[in-house]
Order: C-alpha cells, then sequence, then structure tokens
C-alpha cells in the first residue's frame, strides 16, 4: 500500500465461507478490482484492516499462503461487532480491505532451522499462512511442529486444513483441549504441557506463537526451557487498533507501536518493554 | 541569524492586517470565552485582542485535527471516497509552547515512514503566525521544557516591543504574506527584545526519562491514581494527546449511506485500550495514568526524539484533583535519588 495512503479500503467480495465451528468462519475474499488484488501483498503476521462500511473496521491477519494470488482467506471468532456483522455476510457480499501494515514473521531469517510453531484459540490464523508459506518452500526449513490449544472442542479450527499439513513430510501435529468432551479423545489439557512431549534441539529451533496474553507468557517460559534463544522466540500480540499505521496512539506498549513495531516482536524485544506486556 | 527576515509592524496596524487574512483565508485566533480565551473562527472584521490571555484554555490542535472530521463517505454500491481538506486558513497569536506541540504532532502524524494525509493537507494549508509571550501564565513551565521561544514552525513570529511588533519571516509563505502587506510592514535591522518572564513551575528534564523508567513501578504512580479521577481533561488540553478513533456513522435515513469520521479518544479512560471479548489492557487506573506521564516525558521522547509535554500548564489548570505534572515529576525525582 502507498505510504501516504489514507483510510480508504479496497473492496473484496466473498467467494466461499467456511464455518470452521459454531464460533468461527473463514471467509475465502477476491479483490473487485485487478489492480487492487495486483498491489496488495502481505507476509504471514502482518495485519490487514477489514471494514463493513457503517458497523466498523478490524485489524485481522490473513491465514491463507501470502504466495497465494487469486485469493485471500481471513477467519474470524464472532467476538466484537465487526466479527458479530461478518458472522452474518453470505456469498457475493462486499468487504473493506486495507494494508498491508506491520511486521510479521520473519520466516525468510528462519530459512534452515526446525520450527516450533504454537497457536492458542483464534490466534492460529497469522500462523496457519506462515505453515502455508513455509509448505510452499518445503526445503527451506527444517523439522515443523505444530502445537494448537483451544479451550472447547467447539473452538477447533482448521481441521481440513491440519489433515492437509500432517501429510507434509517432518511436520508433527498435536491438538488438545482444554475441557475434556465426548467428542474429543486426542490430548486434554494447556497446550504448554505438550512441551513435554517434543524432542528438540532448541539451539537451531524457533518458536512461533501466537494467542491469548497468559498463553503467549507460558508459551516463552516453554521455548526458553527448551533451550530456544530470545532472538528465535517470536510472538504475535494483540491490542486495540484504528489506524493500523502508527497514528490513532491505541497500541503502544511503551514506546513502541503494535501496529507497526509488531504486532510481532521477538522476545528480545519484548524482554525491554516495561509497561506490562501479559 | 540573518536579519533580512525581520520586520515591524505598527501596533494600529494589527487589525488592517488581521482584516487582509480574514478576507482570503478562515483565520482562528484566541477570542475572549468565559473567563479565559479560545481558538476560534473570525469573522470578517473582527477584533483581536493579543494579551486578553496568556495562553488559550484548549488547544490548537483541534485546527488540525477536528474532532468529527469527516475521513470517508460511503454510499450504495461499494462507493467509497475519501474527502480530503481543502480549506484555505491561518492561525493567529498561536504561542511558542503550542507551535512547539504541532512540531511534536508532525513527528507522529507525518513521521514513521507513513504520512497522515488529511493532517497533512491542514498543516500545509494552514499558516502559522505565532505571538511570543509577554507573560508567563500561572501554571506555564515551557522555559524548563525548552518550548518557551521559537527558532521554526512558524510563517511569521511576531514579539511586542512597546508600540510596535517585531516581526520575522519563518518561511517563504511569511515573506509572501509580508509582501502582500508592503504598506504595514517595514524592515527592521535587530532581533526581537525579549524581556526574561517569570516563571513559577518547572521540570527538571535531565535524564528525566533514564531516571522515570527506573521508577515505572514506583509507588508515586499508585498515588497519583488515587487521587485521579479518570476524568480525562489533561488529555483532552493536552496539545500533543492526538489518539482517535474511525467512527462509522450511518446515515439514519439511508443505512447504506454513511461516513467515517475521526473521534478523538483518550488514554485516561478504560475502553481506550479494550479489545473485543472485553479485555481491557490498562484497567487498573495505576496504569492508565502512567500512559499519560510516560507518553508525555518517556516514550515520546524515546520514539520522537522530542518530548510530548510542551510546558502549556494546561493539564494543571483542568484537573479537578489539583494533580500536577511538575510536581509529580519532581516526586519521582526525588524519591529515585533518596532510595
Amino acid at each position: 500500500m502507498r505510504k501516504d495512503d489514507g483510510y480508504k479500503p479496497m473492496m473484496a467480495r466473498v467467494t466461499a465461507i467456511v464455518k470452521e465451528s459454531p464460533l468461527i468462519k473463514t471467509f475465502r475474499l477476491s479483490f473487485l478490482k485487478k489492480d487492487d488484488g495486483k498491489s496488495f501483498s502481505f507476509s504471514p503476521g502482518q495485519f490487514s484492516m477489514f471494514s463493513l462500511m457503517g458497523t466498523g473496521e478490524a485489524p485481522l491477519s490473513i491465514s491463507s499462503s501470502p504466495l497465494e494470488d487469486k485469493y485471500l482467506e481471513v477467519s474470524v471468532r464472532n467476538v466484537g461487532n465487526v466479527t458479530n456483522a461478518m458472522f452474518r455476510m453470505k456469498k457475493g457480499d462486499t468487504i473493506g480491505v486495507r494494508g498491508s501494515y506491520g511486521r510479521g514473521y520473519p520466516l525468510e531469517n528462519l530459512k534452515g532451522k526446525d520450527i516450533l510453531i504454537v497457536a492458542g484459540g483464534i490466534g492460529f490464523p497469522p500462523l496457519a499462512s506462515a505453515i502455508e508459506y513455509m509448505l510452499d518452500n518445503r526445503d527451506d526449513y527444517g523439522k515443523i511442529w505444530i502445537l494448537y490449544g483451544v479451550k472447547e472442542f467447539d473452538d477447533l479450527m482448521y481441521k481440513k486444513r491440519m489433515k492437509r499439513w500432517s501429510l507434509a513430510k517432518d511436520l508433527d501435529i498435536i491438538v488438545t483441549i482444554e475441557t475434556p468432551c465426548t467428542e474429543w479423545d486426542g490430548c486434554v489439557g494447556n497446550v504448554t504441557e505438550l512441551f513435554t512431549k517434543l524432542k528438540i534441539n532448541g539451539r537451531n529451533t524457533a518458536g512461533l506463537s501466537c494467542g491469548p496474553p497468559v498463553m503467549l507468557k507460558l508459551v516463552t517460559s516453554g521455548f526458553r526451557k527448551l533451550g530456544i534463544s530470545d532472538d528465535d522466540i517470536y510472538l504475535s500480540f494483540e491490542r486495540m487498533m484504528q489506524c493500523g499505521t502508527g497514528k490513532c496512539g491505541h497500541c503502544n506498549i511503551g514506546d513502541k507501536y503494535v501496529c507497526s513495531d509488531g504486532p510481532v516482536f521477538s522476545y528480545s524485544d519484548v524482554k525491554k518493554m516495561q509497561e506490562m506486556v501479559w | 541569524m540573518r536579519n533580512d527576515r525581520f520586520y515591524s509592524l505598527k501596533k494600529s496596524d494589527l487589525q488592517k492586517f488581521i482584516d487582509h487574512l480574514t478576507k482570503r483565508l478562515t483565520v482562528f485566533a484566541p477570542v475572549p470565552d468565559g473567563r479565559s480565551c479560545n481558538y476560534r473562527k473570525l469573522a470578517q472584521g473582527q477584533r483581536v485582542i493579543i494579551d486578553h490571555c496568556t495562553n488559550t484554555e484548549f488547544p490548537p490542535k483541534s485546527v488540525f485535527l477536528p474532532e468529527g472530521e469527516v475521513l470517508l463517505e460511503y454510499g450504495k454500491g461499494d462507493r467509497v471516497s475519501e474527502r480530503t481538506p481543502d480549506d484555505r486558513a491561518a492561525i493567529f497569536g498561536i504561542r511558542p509552547c503550542d507551535v512547539h506541540a504541532l512540531l511534536v504532532l508532525d513527528k507522529v502524524m507525518l513521521g514513521h515512514d507513513r504520512v497522515e494525509p488529511h493532517y497533512k493537507k491542514r498543516r500545509d494549508n494552514t499558516l502559522i503566525i505565532a505571538v511570543n509571550c509577554t507573560r508567563a501564565g500561572e501554571n506555564c513551565f515551557c522555559e524548563s521544557m525548552g518550548t518557551s521561544g521559537l527558532e521554526e514552525g512558524f510563517d511569521l513570529l511576531l514579539t511586542d516591543q512597546g508600540n510596535h511588533f517585531h516581526v520575522e519571516a519563518g518561511s517563504g509563505k511569511g515573506e509572501k504574506l509580508v509582501s502582500e502587506n508592503r504598506k504595514l510592514f517595514t524592515p527592521a535591522r535587530k532581533e526581537a527584545k525579549r524581556p526574561k518572564l517569570e516563571y513559577k513551575k518547572r521540570i527538571d528534564t535531565k535524564n528525566l526519562p533514564g531516571i522515570m523508567m527506573k521508577m515505572f513501578n514506583s509507588g508515586v504512580w499508585e498515588d497519583v491514581a488515587k487521587r485521579c479521577g479518570s476524568c480525562a481533561s489533561c488529555t483532552f488540553t493536552c496539545p500533543t494527546c492526538y489518539c482517535f478513533n474511525l467512527v462509522h456513522d450511518a446515515d439514519i435515513g439511508d443505512l447504506d449511506k454513511g461516513k467515517v469520521v475521526r473521534e478523538m479518544d483518550y488514554c485516561m479512560l478504560p475502553r481506550f485500550s479494550r479489545v473485543a471479548g472485553n479485555f481491557v489492557f490498562r484497567e487498573p487506573r495505576t496504569e492508565r495514568v502512567k500512559q499519560f506521564f510516560y507518553h508525555k516525558l518517556v516514550y515520546g521522547k524515546r520514539r520522537d526524539g522530542k518530548f510530548h509535554c510542551v510546558g502549556c500548564g494546561r493539564c494543571i489548570t483542568e484537573c479537578m484533583a489539583h494533580i500536577d505534572i511538575t510536581e509529580e515529576a519532581k516526586k519521582v525525582r526525588d524519591v529515585y535519588e533518596k532510595r
């Protein structure tokens, strides 16, 4: 996006909707104008502002591969004004998109490393995009572990995608649910409890995570116990955002802005933040 | 200093100059408003009293970031258009501290590789005609913040010299104003004489960001929070507070139509940091108090190289709980030095 662009979104059409669970939907979008589709680009972990005129805007991370040029996908949980209105969208409806903004996961710098991904709840989408990108460039990365934790069975998303990913070579997925239920016969408990199951060479591994604040805190200490260096721990933060471009002042943590210095920060940078981060 | 930019303007000619401005531009100037004064659009021929008050009650930021500014308009069929402001304006009588505040806002709105186009347009289209102060207000501490004088940021700078104003042109636009009014401005050789003003308040800024970072968890802030009522007056009247929301405002008569407007927001209010799911990142009042003090005295300096406090004293004047940023800054330094 041009550096002096204002708040005008590009319009995109909903071409498909997947109901991931009662609370989560994935929307496949294509830009109405070809030029917009060509000019729009993003890297996994960056975010864009999605708007429904008359309702508002929300910062969301795209979950599809950045190399996919025909469409993009976003997944939302029905928790706020905008996501609630998005839930009422039908195929053929339009939605505004502006971005991309911020810094994503530095996947180019992580080539050659093993990758440990820890996703919590609706924090999965930016990591899903990172996974798609790494699978598109499979030989550039070592072993990939994906740990995914949710509270309830109904929070589970990307079941089909995970099945597809699990066929890739050298890739393990473990899913855990905090609240036991009859539909689920897999792991039960907190996602950080899965760390004990991993045999990892921490020195050559990067840890990527996105999820609720408390989880990020526990995951970070788990990463460090595995021997992953603070420079190789990448965490995505959520804050209130209005502009996405470092002007509206809502998303600061100390002198850093989550929208432009983040949303993905290395733990080396997080350590220096004095304001409460989680 | 080059002195070919210096002029003299008779006090009796000031109104003629103002009238010249109001004929051509939207002119904002301080006009009496209750016990204080505030920036208002001048009517043609409206008289300006230059020293009615030391400074305005509300800062001039609203000229550049107007409350309720329409940013986008939308209508049926995915039509969305950006609204760009095209008012040619001048702000007359703006004080040095408030000009410094604009330079701070420039760092935020025009810096960090992204330009806020609406703010930029208003900045580009607004002449800055500043006036040096002849007296310090009760709560002024600009001198200690280094913002009591101006080297840049103005098109014209007026300094009271008794029977006339010394005028310095600070830009090509300022020179043009002078040349349009050749009869009113006569060349002057010398710099303006400025009396030394007496200030009752000051902040010792030496190592202040470093000290405050070490005192982040100090009880000083809890003590402030106990007195603070979270009314947001400090942020409302701060000339460098710029936080805003983008609010979608649908047309009640035709819901397909509407606009997106800018509404100012204030970090002292709990909902400021609230995200979907009702999680509030700065729930404790102490955290919100710290956000204000640290933004003004630490974060701004670290991020933009300039303190986001220009010493105007408005937050002190308007605080119902009599919280005084100069006293709290002193307190935190004292506690730090005694520990």
